[in-house]
């Protein structure tokens, strides 16, 4: 066989992938950017939407401060919402790393991610009756004197929450199992035989080779979580708002494109910076990872 | 040996009770499931009325065989061009791995409202108008990369030699390709061919912004009959369809198993 066809073969394979992601996604993403510059067009009009004029007029209408604050809304529900996936998760992820047999892993593992297989939306339902202000938590609550009268949360931003953290928790378990079970069980046998308390091993060794997970985890969440239509749609009400709904209001509903895209441009930058924030946050702490080996050794 | 150990105890007791959290809303749709009621979520009694009344009711079943149609399509194109693009990055180390390993990765960290506009727009805009289509295409951006994740991780755990024998004994390199690497590959195909499934089958967002009049999926027929009242026929399918998906989950698992056996086997 020839070199040049060897080569050749390389990216051959990865082409068709390739082609068919530039062609319906990249070229979708990019027809998001170029929507937000145009107008809605009259309603006689056979196309949605003009570009007779580039408008900022979407963006400004889209950053006027009804939307910022919903905007405000959904990165605050979100970053509450990871925050709580990744602190009741990440004991989860412990103790399977640290106190499971291999031979158990797999089968606890799946157990956890076994509810992405029943319907989301009807899980997300499901919620409903459990919240409900005459339904069996409610009744359970008020039988022990916590809360009087029913529980009101249902339709609040508080549900909107709960469903959040409910939905996302499995996707933060499995990148923090995954960064704990890469540590070697000899560091923290060596720590222990150092002299170390349990906790002292904990915040020095686990924790600081943990945070690249924890951090992974927490971008994974955080996107999914800010993005989320069927939550704030289901468990929201009309006080519950994610601007998830508002995009698909504007796109679904009021039929105007070109406002929805370009809410969607402003959450995608308000993403990307987080992300990148986040991103540095990881080189940080792999830097100081890197520095507490060294001292280590 | 067996030593005390507090920590160990709280631990655990704290996954049982995650465990309890994510299992509950199941439970709740499985027992609703069997609620006599006219509206779902209202208990009125037990009964097996609305498992029957699924095959009376039309919308369910059309939206249905949307969605099975759907995620089938969606299914052929992302397990080809997924396995292709997977054995080659876990085999070759070329020039064009990094640049395309990004773009997997954005593929992966698009949030799926924004690939969901994306779409929505760009296929009104190429006049692509068959919805059922259109929802396969809608889901396989996804679930591609999905299949290829999956795919190179098998294919790094088994070492090429087999297929570079194949070459040297003078099969031409389809040949090797279909006879050697996809059968080994296999495993990792039919675990990802069942995540995309599952994906598609229960895809609400693009589903939802990408769908056609008259090519609804389940999941869109159910999100709409939310604001008129739910119905004990839209519990009743889903329970089905996670009979059936836990028996497909199954084999999944079992396949899965027998793949990572046969790794540590080579």
């Amino acid at each position: 066989m020839s070199r040049l066809n060897a080569t050749s073969r390389k990216w051959l394979p990865l082409l068709p992938a390739a082609a068919w992601w530039a062609v319906f996604l990249l070229a979708a993403l990019v027809s998001i950017m170029v929507f937000s510059f145009g107008l809605k067009a009259p309603l006689s009009s056979v196309d949605p939407v003009t570009f007779e004029v580039l408008s900022l007029e979407n963006y400004r209408e889209a950053l006027s401060p009804v939307y910022v604050q919903v905007f405000w809304i959904t990165l605050k529900t979100a970053g509450i919402g990871t925050f709580f996936c990744l602190l009741f998760a990440f004991p989860v992820a412990y103790l399977l790393s640290t106190r499971i047999s291999r031979n158990w892993r797999p089968w606890l593992l799946f157990i956890i991610i076994f509810p992405y297989w029943v319907s989301f939306l009807l899980r997300t339902f499901a919620w409903r009756i459990i919240l409900a202000p005459e339904g069996m938590l409610s009744e359970a609550l008020q039988a022990m004197g916590l809360i009087t009268g029913g529980l009101a949360i249902l339709d609040t931003q508080l549900a909107v929450q709960l469903g959040i953290i409910y939905n996302y928790l499995p996707v933060a378990i499995l990148p923090i199992f995954v960064a704990l079970e890469r540590i070697d069980p000899a560091l923290r046998q060596a720590s222990s035989d150092l002299g170390a308390t349990k906790i002292t091993t904990f915040v020095q060794v686990t924790l600081p080779l943990a945070t690249p997970g924890l951090i992974g985890a927490g971008i994974l969440t955080f996107i999914l979580a800010a993005g989320d239509y069927v939550v704030p749609a289901i468990l929201g009400g009309a006080r519950g708002l994610m601007i998830g709904r508002l995009i698909a209001l504007q796109i679904l509903e009021a039929q105007n494109l070109p406002l929805g895209a370009a809410m969607a441009m402003i959450l995608i930058v308000a993403l990307l910076v987080i992300g990148v924030l986040f991103a540095l946050l990881q080189i940080v702490a792999r830097r100081l990872n890197r520095m507490a080996q060294g001292a280590a050794i | 040996m067996k030593t005390r150990d507090p920590i160990g105890i709280l631990l655990k007791a704290w996954m049982a009770i995650i465990i309890f959290f994510l299992f509950v809303p199941i439970f709740v749709v499985i027992v609703y499931s069997f609620n006599d009621g006219r509206i779902l979520f209202i208990w009125e009694g037990f009964s097996t009325f609305w498992y029957g009344a699924v095959f009376d009711n039309h919308r369910i079943l059309s939206t249905l065989d949307t969605s099975v149609r759907a995620a089938l399509l969606n299914v052929a194109i992302s397990v080809v061009l997924g396995t292709l693009a997977g054995v080659a990055m876990a085999r070759h180390q070329g020039v064009w791995d990094k640049p395309f390993t990004l773009l997997l990765g954005l593929v992966l960290v698009t949030p799926e409202l924004v690939s969901a506009i994306g779409q929505v727009i760009w296929f009104n805009k190429i006049g692509l108008d068959n919805g059922l289509v259109r929802l396969a295409i809608g889901h396989s951006l996804f679930n591609t990369a999905l299949v290829a994740i999956i795919v190179k991780a098998r294919a790094e755990g088994i070492s090429d030699t087999l297929e570079e024998a194949a070459g040297d004994l003078g099969a031409p390199p389809w040949r090797a390709y279909v006879q050697i690497t996809l059968p080994l590959m296999m495993p990792a195909i039919i675990a990802g061919a069942l995540l995309a499934f599952t994906y598609s089958f229960d895809n609400v967002i693009v589903s939802l912004f990408v769908q056609r009049p008259g090519s609804s999926s389940l999941p869109v027929y159910i999100l709409s009959s939310f604001k008129a009242g739910l119905r004990g026929d839209v519990a009743a399918v889903v329970v089905m369809a996670l009979a059936l998906t836990l028996v497909m989950a199954v084999i999944a698992a079992i396949l899965l198993r027998k793949g990572a056996q046969s790794k540590t086997e080579t």
